[in-house]
């Protein structure tokens, strides 16, 4: 379970996707979120899609894994389908449900919308599932360095991102390692009315946040003494590059966009 | 901004524990409902940080729960969280440590840190349901969910959050107090 908060759904693979700079995916998923939009006719849908699941089999990442990154969100997919057949009265009446007319316009609408709900669900747990958050940390902290000329702090946020991610693992040890103590004094998180068990947790957040607050106040000390002073002039212990295979994955990216430009009407 | 080293590593660490906070119940209440407990530390947050680092923290949290570590409600995170009706609860929270912080900051009574942890609570649901309602309806282009109905999902929840809410306020003075006692973070002049 620690291991899996540190690198989140990231599943590791040396595929192109994997390969290519986290700048590069981070910028054609925001594209792509935004030409989502713009698909308004079955071919335009099938581009999209074809983009969308070609780059989806192209991580290497077995099929189960990136269902599993899609399992909170199945619900509202159906539960959008299901409404659109049921509310939306436009176009012939195609069958009876129990004597329930459901209209052509209504299916067309459900499964265009539900398809664009599970495109944009489906490319953007792709980063996650082929990035690692860390890498997506210092991908921000590049992507946003303009803001910095009006005095955005992003390299500090970079920063706290970074030490947040490395602190939450430790800082679960201690959870649990607080709990075990306290439920060997008597503590019961686990039984009892609501109220109880809430009254349960103050024992545990008491040393956990006290023992939070001593890690960061040692932290800075630490960062002080070793002469932190912002982000001005400090180099970089993982250096991005764009590459090759980053540009090719811009000018795929660019044909797809031509494509639906070319087939919605 | 300014950011002193110190106040860096405090949003940080507070960050890192709304993640625990977010699934704390999961690990322990087994058979049980689990709660998540985020608006009751964003609340903290805000108490305890004050309001500028209260949000900051609150903003790294949402950040690398979006860039996929797995630290919101369920253990879910990444970009497509982004897309999930639910998303404006995680906005919110950046919203309720500022507010709750501006509104504790100079005072230390209980009652007033109950007062800022119920405005909290307030901005949280009316700022997330809002969110959820437009953000659903925009996304499934439909407008078949009533906003009243939207709100009616909101009412289970509803008396456990407050039950939090108040405990939030009451806790915090307490956690002030030890904090206080070992460390030296609450003093301006201490860390530069």
């Amino acid at each position: 379970m620690n291991h899996a908060l540190i690198i989140g759904q990231y599943v590791p693979s040396n595929s192109v996707i994997h390969r290519l700079d986290p700048r590069t995916k981070i910028a054609i998923i925001f594209f792509f979120v935004i030409f989502v939009f713009f698909a308004n006719t079955l071919t335009s849908y099938a581009v999209l899609t074809l983009f969308a699941v070609g780059t989806a089999v192209a991580t290497k990442i077995k099929l189960p894994y990136i269902l599993k990154g899609l399992t909170p969100v199945w619900f509202l997919i159906v539960f959008t389908f299901v409404l659109h057949l049921v509310v939306t009265k436009e176009g012939e009446v195609l069958f009876r449900i129990l004597s329930y007319p459901i209209y052509s316009g209504a299916v067309e609408q459900g499964i265009a919308i539900s398809l664009r709900f599970f495109l944009l669900i489906l490319v953007t747990s792709l980063l996650t599932l082929t990035t690692t958050p860390i890498e997506i940390t210092d991908a921000i902290e590049t992507l946003l360095n303009p803001l910095k000329k009006i005095k955005f702090p992003v390299h500090e946020l970079a920063l706290m991102m970074s030490i947040s991610l490395r602190f939450i693992p430790t800082l679960m040890q201690e959870t649990e390692k607080i709990s075990k103590a306290q439920a060997s004094r008597g503590v019961d998180f686990r039984t009892g009315p609501m109220k109880d068990r809430i009254q349960a947790i103050v024992p545990l957040l008491v040393p956990l946040f006290v023992s939070a607050f001593k890690r960061a106040e040692e932290l800075a000390m630490a960062m002080e003494a070793r002469g932190y002073q912002g982000g001005e002039g400090r180099t970089k212990l993982r250096e991005l590059r764009i590459e090759k295979i980053d540009i090719l994955a811009f000018i795929t990216f660019g044909i797809v966009l031509i494509g639906l430009f070319l087939t919605r009407a | 901004m300014k950011f002193r080293a110190i106040d860096l590593t405090m949003s940080a660490m507070f960050a890192a524990l709304m993640a625990i906070g977010s699934n704390i119940t999961s690990f322990l209440i087994v058979g049980g409902v689990p709660i998540t407990l985020t608006t009751f530390f964003s609340i903290l947050a805000g108490l305890l940080l004050g309001s500028r680092l209260g949000a900051v923290s609150m903003t790294v949290y949402a950040l690398i729960g979006l860039a996929g570590a797995p630290v919101f409600a369920n253990f879910s995170g990444g970009l497509s969280v982004m897309v999930s009706p639910t998303f404006g609860f995680i906005l919110s929270y950046i919203l309720v440590a500022f507010v709750v912080g501006k509104i504790a900051e100079n005072r230390s009574s209980r009652t007033s840190f109950i007062f800022a942890a119920i405005v909290g609570l307030i901005i949280n649901y009316g700022f997330g349901t809002n969110w959820m309602y437009f953000a659903y309806k925009w996304l499934a282009s439909t407008d078949a969910i009533s906003y009243k109905l939207a709100w009616t999902w909101m009412i289970v929840p509803l008396p456990k959050d407050i039950i939090l809410t108040i405990s939030a306020g009451v806790l915090a003075l307490r956690l002030r107090k030890n904090i206080h006692k070992i460390t030296n973070v609450f003093d301006k002049e201490t860390i530069a």
